[in-house]
């Protein structure tokens, strides 16, 4: 596709044998697909829940990483609909290959959501000072007006 | 035309971060990213060629300037611009410039953005730059406000996140315009992250504790701008496609209504404006087409009343009525609550009066009495006692503070007189007869206290479990 033709000086992306030998790269079939859709969307459903459910701050976090895990999983699964080959230009034609956008833009969500978890443990950390079992309706009750 | 947009939008971040290496001059880095977004703002108002810069491939990452981004650039500009001058002289540390500039860069960035990614990248870096601002005391209270913010907004932005993925992938693209073709389930999960942002009905719910709590600058900053960034995505939604608009007006109406009830029943200065803040989102959403002037005349008001009640001797509206403030917090603050609640010759009014200009029936008599709840709430501050001020109060520690309300209350006075057609004699003594409905409803029922609401919806678990709530209510009703 694009940027990733500088991906091309690289020895083991052009070596064609690569992809003359693998039998042609095969796209999931609707079952299989409407079946990972389903897991994934449990996975942000579990999260979901966890974040309710789950009473001690690191635990909710935790959730948050489990439900963000889940919305990571459909970007990719939405990118692996046309086929799972890395899209990458070779000279001849390699057949059904992955949509690079959604997995660039997962990329950067990626990068945020770790950050603004690192930023939310640091919190946690300085809480716990004085909330030692972090449980989160008495950090609640005792710091709300 | 593209190369001055582009060395606006990444200015702030260059200066955010090389202010560091110049401390002492910061603030007057500050200040003037806040007047280069200002002259920006105001030249899309004044010449509104609409600008558009597509980044090239097909994925529709896209961003558009036009006047309705002229206005609420303007609007963020003069609050920041208001917040470094009442931080003047306060000896705030680098950080908090570094901080300050980034978060109105950020803000600036959702102003000019016309596609879901860009808009989702802003967003996430407001709230990461919002909660610093918040946290910066470092006090329990402050860290734990902080983090439940950045919790509920990162939650909802989880599904936002879902809903880009679902126009991705049906449409193909991510361009605000796909959201046109794109399924209910799509516009309901992109709609919830957006309501949470912007504050939008029960979806608002963790706005007032937030806003009440921060420190007086940031809360200014947060009612005054930050929380616009939730609505002008769904403002550009509504102009651009028609299925988001249905669902926006009828939340607007609920938004108004439920913000401006909490506003009546609180008896806590900061958490009152903080509610009423909801409740002028709903106005501003009501009508896309006029939402950027609206947005400027409250943004310009409610960061006067924050940064005013933020130096009042209580936040108790019960303890200002025994302690008497000053003569010109109590005028400036007066101009302000007048200008929310639509008095003629003021800028809220042209707003208001903009905003039910064009509305069907029933949603413009909704809104006049939200208004008429507006003026009710307002009353307590504009009748609240003051004196005159002492001779041995000195002038110059206050200097900053004071140019900082002389900016806001200028710019809400030269915005009014910009739309001479809402006066006529039926809209004036309409909006005076309102103030003095709400004012006698005040005086004679109201001012001798009202039951304390609950807060327990406010409640993080409440907070996140409503959000679910919220989705069924979107997806029943963009599906229907």
């Amino acid at each position: 596709m694009f940027e990733l033709c500088s991906l091309a000086s690289i020895p083991l992306f052009t070596d064609r044998r690569l992809f003359m030998t693998t039998p042609p790269p095969l796209t999931l079939p609707m079952t299989a697909q409407a079946i990972l859709a389903a897991w994934v969307f449990a996975t942000v459903l579990i999260g979901f829940v966890g974040i309710i459910w789950k009473r001690n701050l690191i635990m909710k976090i935790l959730s948050m990483d489990v439900m963000s895990t889940g919305v990571i999983a459909f970007y990719v699964l939405v990118a692996a609909r046309g086929g799972f080959l890395a899209p990458i230009v070779t000279g001849t034609q390699a057949g059904a290959y992955a949509d690079p956008v959604p997995q660039a833009v997962i990329l950067t969500a990626i990068v945020i959501g770790f950050s603004i978890q690192a930023l939310m443990l640091v919190g946690v950390m300085k809480l716990s000072r004085d909330n030692p079992t972090l449980e989160t309706s008495e950090i609640e009750q005792s710091n709300t007006p | 035309m593209n190369t001055p947009t582009i060395i606006w939008i990444a200015l702030p971040l260059f200066i955010g971060f090389s202010s560091y290496l110049l401390p002492r001059s910061n603030r007057f880095f500050a200040l003037g990213m806040a007047l280069v977004s200002m002259a920006y703002g105001l030249w899309h108002i004044v010449a509104p060629t609409p600008l558009t810069i597509e980044l090239i491939d097909n994925f529709g990452v896209t961003l558009v300037v036009d006047g309705l981004s002229g206005y609420f650039v303007l609007t963020n500009a003069l609050v920041t611009a208001a917040v470094v001058l009442y931080c003047w002289q306060k000896n705030k540390s680098k950080f908090f410039y570094t901080q300050t500039v980034i978060l109105h860069g950020s803000v600036n960035a959702v102003f000019i953005c016309a596609d879901l990614i860009s808009l989702y990248v802003a967003l996430e870096v407001i709230g990461i730059a919002a909660f610093l601002l918040m946290a910066y005391p470092r006090s329990d209270r402050a860290i734990w406000v902080g983090l439940r913010y950045l919790f509920v907004s990162n939650t909802a932005m989880l599904f936002y996140l879902m809903g880009a993925a679902l126009v991705y992938q049906t449409t193909g693209v991510f361009a605000f315009t796909a959201v046109q073709n794109a399924p209910p389930a799509a516009i309901a999960l992109l709609m919830i992250g957006l309501f949470t942002k912007g504050g939008i009905f029960a979806s608002g719910l963790w706005l007032p504790l937030t806003h009440a709590e921060a420190d007086t600058p940031v809360s200014a900053m947060l009612s005054g701008a930050v929380v616009k960034t939730g609505v002008f995505p769904l403002v550009r939604l509504a102009l651009m496609t028609d299925n988001v608009a249905p669902a926006v007006q009828l939340f607007s109406m609920g938004t108004a209504f439920l913000g401006v009830t909490y506003a009546i029943f609180e008896k806590d200065t900061k958490r009152m404006l903080a509610s009423s803040t909801i409740s002028q989102m709903g106005f501003v959403l009501a009508n896309p087409a006029v939402a950027g002037f609206y947005a400027l005349t409250h943004g310009l008001a409610k960061a006067v009343l924050f940064l005013l009640a933020g130096n009042l001797p209580s936040r108790k509206f019960q303890m200002l009525q025994r302690t008497p403030m000053m003569r010109w917090q109590w005028l400036a603050m007066t101009i302000a609550a007048l200008s929310i609640s639509g008095m003629p010759l003021l800028s809220g009014f042209e707003a208001k009066a903009l905003t039910v200009q064009d509305l069907p029936p029933t949603i413009t008599w909704a809104m006049n009495l939200a208004a008429l709840g507006t003026a009710i709430a307002f009353a307590k501050f504009i009748f609240l006692p003051f004196q005159r001020p002492d001779k041995s109060e000195k002038r110059g520690a206050q200097l900053g503070f004071g140019c900082a309300i002389g900016l806001l209350l200028g710019g809400l006075v030269l915005a009014s007189g910009q739309h001479l057609e809402t006066y006529s004699v039926s809209k004036v003594l309409m909006a005076l007869g309102t103030l003095a409905s709400g004012w006698a409803i005040y005086g004679f029922w109201l001012r001798r206290g009202l039951p304390k609401l609950p807060t327990g919806i406010e409640r993080f678990e409440h907070l996140i479990g409503g959000m679910s709530l919220m989705l069924l209510l979107l997806l029943g009703m963009v599906a229907a």
